[in-house]
């Protein structure tokens, strides 16, 4: 099992996919536009206080190493949706065309089939995690503050969060295979069914940190906001008074987010290996 | 020397019995024809074989089971429908499935001469006519040389032109020596194309054989005469015939195999009865079909 043929297959057969290049496109345009939006409200938003003082609440958003936390988070956005559809789409691309059936029958086995698409994944979520370092050195020149290397948790984070939304995307797509429905059934998990549900069921059925546990929660917890000091405080209260738990320490998130990306991993090949094509 | 070996090989889905116990032997060099109804268990046969479905019980062994687990590497299999990027053109669809069977350099002039698509090598696969689709699944089996080919309905949806394109093909195929398992519905190109046949039905096999056994080419004869009573009378008493039905004031024959309708007229003769009606009417392969069928 040859990691780079598997790569080089599975560009050839989706680089020329009209379809994959707009999500792709997609990804990388919206990502930089928010980015510069961002940077635009932290230049230019202001407060007037009983028409005196002038406020610039965003103004310390983007010092280091602040700025590449605040761009992993903008970035799971752009990593739940649009590379978690990719991910969908991978799969279902294949099932739509008949053509994961069809490279069995032209002598690849189960596994390598399953492995490389892990491999595709693997490298697309390299890809993303690329572009996120270049935006975020190119905000650090266009800011002239000078070049701060980004922490290693936001790094490894964003990298885990992006493999993490394509796996579920791609495990979706194993299950339900037709395109449409597979990416309706996508967004409902991850923007309704979990985030809702999680709400939902603490306030109705058990009041329990474990939610936190929940897949979609454990990957967007990978790639914090930046919590200011007054937030911090709010938060605080919060918890205390029984509201929400508090949030999951950076190692338990870690642990979970790769719980979860090897459990999808695994998964998805036995599913390839085991279920009728 | 056995290509296939298949025991008592089955796929059920819930109570729905798909394939009920095949057993079956396929010699290298055989055209081998898979024959049956439209439902019958030639997919899902193939299916299995191609390792797409997994089977319900039973077992089978390519190539005396000695290279089982890279089997499919040295076979060519079309399913169903010819499956291929649409986005992707032939050039890039053939390369692709070179990659998956790990041949290097593929002679995707030859293949595309063959199947006659070279001048449409840069148009998308969904541009394509399905005589088109078809030609080139066939192209990207042969990739790789391989020893077995597996066609499932190669012909279905083609018009007659197609038809008689895909057909020739697969016999210039079939001249080279390689082994050729073939699911057809279609009587008549099971006996064009193949040397030997299976008729499946509902799951079971029905009978396996050399065509020639399984579908007779015996004739059959209407004969008639002025004196049809005594034609008849002739005709019930000698061993030439095998079966003898009226029908109106024709006498229908079915003739002993090796037998020649020449001889009818020739025994008529002798005693004094001239045929006015001699027709040689090849059984239709449909009525033979629907006989084992219904067997």
């Amino acid at each position: 099992m040859n990691p780079m043929h598997f790569l080089t297959l599975e560009w050839r057969k989706y680089s020329p996919s009209g379809t994959f290049r707009v999500i792709a496109a997609l990804y990388f345009i919206s990502f930089a536009l928010i980015l510069f939006l961002a940077r635009q409200l932290s230049q230019n938003m202001t407060i007037d206080v009983n028409g005196a003082a002038t406020l610039a609440p965003l103004s310390g958003i983007f010092t280091y190493p602040h700025n590449w936390e605040l761009l992993a988070n903008i970035g799971s956005w752009m990593n739940m949706f649009l590379l978690g559809f990719l991910g969908v789409l991978i799969i279902t691309i294949e099932f739509s065309n008949r053509t994961l059936r069809q490279s069995v029958i032209f002598g690849m086995t189960r596994l390598e089939l399953a492995v490389s698409k892990l491999v595709w994944a693997l490298a697309l979520a390299l890809a993303a995690t690329g572009f996120y370092l270049l935006l975020g050195f190119i905000e650090e020149i266009l800011d002239r503050a000078g070049l701060g290397l980004p922490p290693v948790g936001s790094v490894l984070g964003f990298f885990a969060q992006a493999l993490g939304y394509l796996l579920l995307g791609n495990l979706v797509g194993l299950l339900i295979r037709k395109t449409p429905l597979a990416e309706l059934a996508y967004l409902a998990y991850v923007a309704f069914l979990e985030p809702v549900g999680r709400w939902i069921f603490y306030y109705t059925v058990a009041r329990t940190p474990l939610l936190l546990y929940l897949p979609n929660t454990v990957f967007g917890a990978l790639t914090p906001r930046p919590v200011l000091e007054l937030e911090k405080q709010i938060r605080q209260s919060i918890v205390e008074s029984g509201a929400a738990t508090a949030p999951l320490s950076h190692s338990e998130v870690g642990l979970a987010a790769l719980a979860y990306l090897l459990l999808f991993g695994a998964l998805f090949c036995r599913r390839i290996v085991k279920s009728d094509l | 020397m056995p290509v296939l070996t298949v025991n008592n090989l089955a796929k059920k889905y819930g109570s729905l019995v798909a394939l009920a116990g095949v057993d079956l032997t396929i010699e290298a060099g055989q055209v081998f024809g898979l024959l049956g109804p439209n439902a019958s268990g030639k997919t899902t046969l193939l299916a299995l074989l191609l390792d797409v479905l997994h089977p319900s019980g039973g077992s089978f062994a390519w190539f005396d089971g000695r290279e089982n687990e890279h089997a499919r590497k040295r076979i060519g299999g079309l399913l169903e429908t010819p499956n291929f990027y649409p986005y992707l053109n032939a050039d890039q669809n053939l390369s692709i499935v070179a990659s998956v069977k790990r041949v290097p350099d593929p002679p995707l002039d030859a293949l595309l001469e063959l199947v006659q698509l070279k001048e449409r090598r840069r148009s998308a696969f969904r541009t394509y006519s399905l005589g088109m689709k078809q030609r080139l699944a066939l192209a990207a089996c042969l990739i790789g040389d391989p020893d077995v080919l597996i066609l499932d309905e190669p012909t279905n949806g083609l018009d007659p032109e197609g038809m008689v394109e895909v057909r020739r093909i697969i016999q210039k195929i079939a001249a080279q020596g390689k082994t050729i398992i073939l699911a057809s519905h279609m009587l008549d190109e099971v006996e064009k194309i193949c040397s030997h046949v299976a008729i499946i039905k509902k799951g079971k096999l029905l009978a396996v054989g050399a065509v020639g056994s399984i579908l007779s080419d015996q004739p059959t004869v209407e004969a008639g005469a002025a004196d049809i009573e005594k034609l008849f009378q002739i005709l019930s008493e000698t061993p030439l015939v095998k079966k003898i039905t009226r029908h109106d004031k024709l006498l229908i024959l079915e003739l002993e195999p090796g037998r020649h309708p020449t001889e009818v007229n020739r025994l008529a003769f002798e005693h004094g009865v001239t045929l006015d009606h001699l027709v040689i009417k090849r059984q239709s392969l449909e009525t033979e079909f629907l006989e084992i069928t219904r067997r």
